[in-house]
């Protein structure tokens, strides 16, 4: 293609083939495997389109949010708000919204926006390609070690539109580079809306990421989350997730380990209340040799909350001298609670040692008694369970600040 | 020098690739319908077999299920189409109608039977075990049936049952595998042929093993046999099950339905070794074999499905226990082995309905040449079943580098005080094991088998000893009873 | 009986046995030893036909080329190697690992199969050797074994194969001194007019049990020294450092003296 002056908008050049993939294929129902448990009836109230507005005055972000040093890029209902952002970071770093790298480097954006058909995987992904103009983008140079986390906000207020916000996050990490990024979520009142929320991520080889996501939208809210990321040689992939708010909140990876020797870790606690039904869809693929990756996934399910875990390691064919492991341990706390889990491994390579499990119980009785039996009294002793459980995966955050907002959300006041 | 994975690789293919034994086709005179499906063929069949009424009427109601139905495809099976026109729905051995004794079975039937290492004159059976013999869709013959019946113990071709239990089973018939439940089982449901049935009255414990003998040998055939084993309260059965197919070019339909009810502290034990015809090595021919296998375990019931699949170019079969009532019990045991081009897609499903009420699973898959192996497997706890507890374990072994493993199981849990605990792994032989074997003086195909048994131990265990000898079937022989 | 002439071996490019040359004969009991990575046990595996190694020399048994052969076959021809790392086969039952193991042996000599029953007195009295209890018979090869098993597992089997040579891979290592004096007794009960011994040890420990006729002592992949069992005392009491000196600084001296 030759250069012309006005660069092409790929979010524009996109939106047709993506709208035209939602008319053609339609919406997940029960029968697609990684929506088999999501409430199809209630994601439908949802509108998806371009960006509404704001309407009332910007919200104080206050507390809703861990306080980090560093810069930042905070979204308002679809559209980057510059007055909350901090756009300015250390040297190597590169920060800009979705919408200004749109117009001035369109290509540099291929690898969000052009999805060809078969990498579509569903209607919310092609709603996502079509009305994500904004968002944010990170870009670190090659070599560049980053000692301040760089967090990006995204802030819903929805209204009578009942909207879904589309936005974009595009992190892309040079060869041999250090970051670590956190994606917070959360919204304002208590009408009904969603947000839609697609980031790609590029790990060149040798580069390392930690990316943490906090999702702490309203109850009201619906949330969709889904995180694509591609991983060079001897890269290292450290994600985090907390999916904690909305009435459906879903976060899905889909990691592929394209580099030799790439690592990918990732772990994820969902802790649900009232009805809440919190998702997450994981898929690890071994592509290439030598790759090593871990999942540890903890639920906790009250109330009439559910749990989903869909889990999978896929090693492609001549990804021989694969390690993967995946750990789904999850407690019920309530008779109305449910979980559904399901690990999947599908192995088309040689020399391979996966290796899942999956556990569903309750607060183990001798422990409570243990503690019972030394004066702890049953709600703290039960509190202390769970939050030793929690624990497991909050302790794989490296940023105490952010280790310090989840225990507030999670009511923990032992840090 | 070799490269170390290699030479195991050639190994397992030699090991596994050894001729299908029991490929020859015996030449009987066989009384065959028009192949096609249409009422007039369902209506055929209930004719030849001399039905009442309301076998025809449950017969066309699943045939008119079937026809609005689609065949599942959300299995990991790569399947080229089926053309059920062209399937013959109905074959059957033309043999005297009466058969006063054994001697009275057809002398062709008898030696391929005799070949197949299953004699039929029960002087010359092991002592303990009655077989029911089925050549395409008809029972040719059952013995041991006298004895069995001083016992109480009911076990006869599903025909004949129809004929002399007709209360027994209409009241179970597609009680625990309804008309509509699949596509497969209502194509079952429609036409099926003939089968096994199996009566244990209360507070009997089988006196003998009761064992089903399949045999597909006509061609351009479907299989659909039925098999029906009501184990009344305090009553025990063990049941047995093996399958063999000639060697043929066209991929043949094989859709059974089994069901079992066990009822009040009855406890059913079934086992199977499938070992019909796989195809050959470029994946032409095979039986193509789609199975529903559910039982229904009642108050303090037990049932136990232990199965080794080695057979077949397609495997589709989920043997399964509705837990329904308090404390029962169910168990699923499979080896599952897939080479050539094989692909088996199996596993069982664990309903728990009542309270205390516990499942175990145990799968070992192994992949070699060009097989797939996908265990699939669905666990449910329902709000009403406290205390529910399962623990599953799926090894995979994992032999060359064009096969795959795979691993699908489903844990729905909608009870907090249920304890489910799921684990799996994938693993290869390790190179060190093959070598420590040979030191010790065993060929490397002698210490392979070995190892690939070793694997499969704790399924072959639940065999019964009977069946060991059937187990042989499976090409990785079973090793001595030694211990 | 044993011939072992010029052997080097290689793994990966890395020379590990240089030139070895050594002669072993009927009844004989010697004594390797060596500082690790001296190549003790790549000798042991370079007998028994482990993958993966470049060998060159010569190596024969009672005349018969021993590295042309598949380890099954010299496992047929009378050598049996004693595992520093016993390996683990979950599912399989060690009676029937070993009465398939000799079977395998004796089908290949061309020698009548031993029935069940027999065995079981074959290996009855094995047990006794090693202080074993019954039901060590019935479960899984070395799977869930202690480290003393494992090597007392590793003696059993001896015992049952009656070797013609048996090579003991640090047989000693991991045990403690009742484990020790079990299979040092298993080792000198097999002693026998028709069988010699390689007995590779780290620590001349295992020695002052098992009176070697000779000891040679393997420093870098070759042998820097021989000598009756006074020179394991020797190397108890001054450790390896000379020989590591010694070969240090005069690599080009030749140790042909090596040969017994």
């Amino acid at each position: 293609m030759t250069a012309s002056p006005t660069a092409i908008d790929p979010a524009v050049t996109g939106r047709a083939a993506a709208l035209d993939w939602v008319e053609l294929s339609g919406y997940p129902t029960r029968r697609n495997e990684a929506w088999r448990y999501a409430p199809h009836k209630k994601l439908a109230e949802l509108s998806f389109g371009p960006p509404v507005a704001l309407t009332t005055s910007v919200p104080d972000l206050g507390d809703l949010i861990p306080a980090l040093d560093g810069p930042r890029i905070v979204v308002v209902n679809g559209v980057v708000n510059t007055e909350l952002s901090t756009m300015t970071g250390p040297t190597g770093l590169h920060l800009s919204s979705l919408l200004d790298a749109r117009r001035e480097q369109p290509d540099r954006l291929a690898v969000h926006f052009d999805r060809v058909k078969s990498q579509i995987s569903d209607a919310y992904m092609a709603l996502n390609i079509a009305f994500g103009g904004d968002g944010a983008v990170v870009r670190v140079d090659a070599g560049a070690t980053l000692e301040v986390p760089i967090h990006i906000v995204d802030v819903e207020v929805p209204d009578e539109t009942r909207n879904a916000s589309c936005t974009g996050v595009v992190i892309e990490l040079g060869a041999g580079s250090s970051a670590t990024v956190v994606e917070t979520r959360i919204g304002v009142g208590a009408d009904f809306g969603g947000s839609n929320i697609r980031t790609t991520i590029t790990i060149a080889d040798d580069a390392s990421l930690e990316h943490v996501l906090l999702q702490n939208v309203p109850a009201s809210h619906m949330h969709l989350s889904n995180i694509d990321v591609t991983q060079g040689a001897n890269s290292k992939f450290l994600a985090r997730s907390f999916n904690l708010g909305a009435s459906y909140g879903r976060v899905a990876y889909r990691v592929d380990l394209a580099g030799s020797r790439a690592h990918a870790d990732l772990s994820g606690l969902f802790f649900g209340f009232g009805d809440q039904v919190l998702d997450q869809q994981i898929n690890v693929v071994h592509s290439a040799k030598n790759c090593t990756s871990r999942q540890t996934y903890r639920g906790v399910l009250d109330d009439a909350s559910t749990g989903i875990f869909n889990g999978g390691i896929d090693v492609l064919p001549g990804a021989d001298g694969t390690d993967a492991e995946q750990s789904n341990k999850n407690l019920i706390l309530s008779d109305r609670a449910e979980v559904n889990t399901q690990p999947r491994l599908e192995i088309l390579a040689d020399e391979v040692a996966c290796k899942h499990g999956a556990t569903v119980g309750q607060l183990d009785e001798s422990a409570m008694y243990y503690m019972r039996s030394r004066g702890i009294p049953a709600v703290e002793a039960r509190r202390l369970l769970i939050n030793g459980f929690a624990d497991q995966v909050v302790d794989e955050v490296s940023i105490e600040s952010v280790r310090t907002w989840i225990n507030q959300r999670l009511g923990h006041d032992d840090v | 020098m070799t490269a170390p994975m290699s030479e195991s690789t050639r190994t397992i293919e030699e090991l596994t690739s050894a001729d299908y034994e029991y490929g020859f086709s015996t030449d009987l005179e066989t009384d065959i319908a028009p192949p096609g499906l249409d009422e007039s063929v369902v209506r055929l069949i209930s004719s030849k077999k001399d039905e009442p009424e309301w076998l025809l009427e449950w017969r066309l109601k699943a045939y008119a299920a079937w026809r609005e139905m689609e065949e599942p495809d959300w299995a990991k099976l790569e399947i080229a189409p089926i053309d059920y026109e062209s399937i013959s729905y109905w074959a059957a051995p033309k043999q005297k109608p009466v058969l006063d004794s054994m001697d009275d079975v057809d002398p062709d039937i008898r030696e391929m039977f005799d070949k197949l290492g299953i004699p039929l004159h029960e002087q010359k059976m092991l002592s303990n075990v009655a077989v029911d013999a089925i050549v395409d869709s008809v029972s040719v013959t059952t013995t041991f049936k006298a004895t069995l019946l001083e016992a109480g113990v009911i076990f006869c071709s599903f025909s004949e049952a129809v004929k002399d239990y007709p209360d027994l089973v209409r009241e179970h018939l597609g009680s625990v595998v309804p008309v509509r439940d699949n596509f497969f089982a209502a194509l079952n449901s429609a036409v099926f042929s003939d089968g096994s049935f199996c009566y244990i009255p209360k507070g009997v414990r089988c006196p003998m093993e009761l064992s089903t003998y399949f045999r597909i040998n006509s061609m351009n055939t479907g299989q659909f046999e039925r098999t029906l084993i009501v184990a009344e309260d305090d009553s025990h059965v063990s049941y047995l099950e093996g399958c063999t197919a000639p060697q043929r070019d066209e991929n043949q339909l094989h859709a059974a339905v089994v069901e079992l009810v066990a009822k009040d502290r009855a406890e059913i034990k079934y086992s199977t070794v499938q070992n019909w015809y796989p195809g050959d090595e470029n994946g032409v021919g095979g039986i193509y074999n789609f199975v529903t296998k559910r039982g229904r375990a009642h108050t303090d019931a037990k049932i136990s499905w232990t199965q080794v699949e080695t057979g077949s170019a397609i495997t589709w079969k989920y043997p399964s226990v509705i837990l329904q009532g308090d404390r029962s019990i169910g168990e699923f045991y499979s080896v599952a082995l897939s080479c050539r081009r094989q692909q088996a897609d199996t596993g069982t499903k664990m309903i728990h309905i009542g309270k205390d009420t516990t499942s175990t699973i145990i799968s070992k898959g192994i992949s070699a040449a060009h097989g797939q192996n996908t265990y699939r497997g669905l666990v449910k706890i329902l709000r009403s079943a406290e205390n529910a507890r399962n623990y599953t374990q799926c090894d995979s072994l994992l032999l060359g580098k064009e096969c795959g493993a795979h691993t699908i199981p489903y844990i729905e849990v909608k009870n907090p005080t249920a304890q489910v605990e799921h684990e799996a792994s994938t693993s290869t032989v390790g190179e060190d094991q093959l070598y420590y074997c040979r030191q010790r003086g065993m060929t490397e195909e002698d210490a392979m088998s070995m190892i690939v048994n070793g694997f499969c131990r704790e399924v072959f265990n639940e065999l019964p000893m009977e069946f060991a000898v059937e187990a042989q079937l499976v090409g990785i022989s079973l090793e001595g009873s030694v211990g | 009986m044993l011939h072992v002439n010029n052997l080097t071996a290689a793994i990966g490019g890395k020379q590990i046995l240089n030139d070895l040359n050594l002669e072993v004969g009927d009844n004989e009991i010697f004594g390797l030893l060596g500082p690790n990575g001296s190549g003790k046990s790549t000798f042991a595996h370079a007998l028994a036909g482990r993958d993966g190694y470049d060998i060159t020399g010569e190596v024969t048994l009672d005349g018969a080329d021993l590295l042309d052969m598949e380890p099954e076959a010299r496992a047929a021809a009378g050598v049996f190697m004693g595992f520093q790392y016993p390996v683990e086969i979950p599912g399989v039952n060690n009676m029937y690992f070993l009465r398939t193991a000799l079977n395998s042996v004796r089908r290949a000599r061309g020698e009548t199969e031993v029935g069940a029953r027999d065995f079981l007195n074959v290996s009855k009295k094995a047990m006794d050797l090693v202080e074993m209890k019954e039901d060590f018979l019935y479960r899984s090869v070395n799977a869930g074994f202690s480290g003393g098993e494992k090597k007392r597992n590793e003696i059993l089997q001896m015992a049952i194969m009656e070797p013609r040579l048996a090579v003991l891979d640090e047989t000693d290592s991991g045990l403690d001194i009742d484990a020790l004096r079990i299979v040092a007794g298993g080792v000198n009960a097999l002693r026998s007019p028709e069988r010699s011994m390689v007995v590779i040890t780290h620590y001349q420990r295992l020695l002052d049990y098992i009176k070697p006729d000779f000891v040679h002592v393997l420093v870098d992949g070759r042998i820097v020294k021989s000598g009756d069992h006074t020179l394991a005392l020797h190397l108890e009491a001054n450790g390896y450092a000379d020989f590591e000196n010694d070969l240090g600084d005069a690599s080009e001296q030749s140790f042909a003296g090596a040969q017994s």
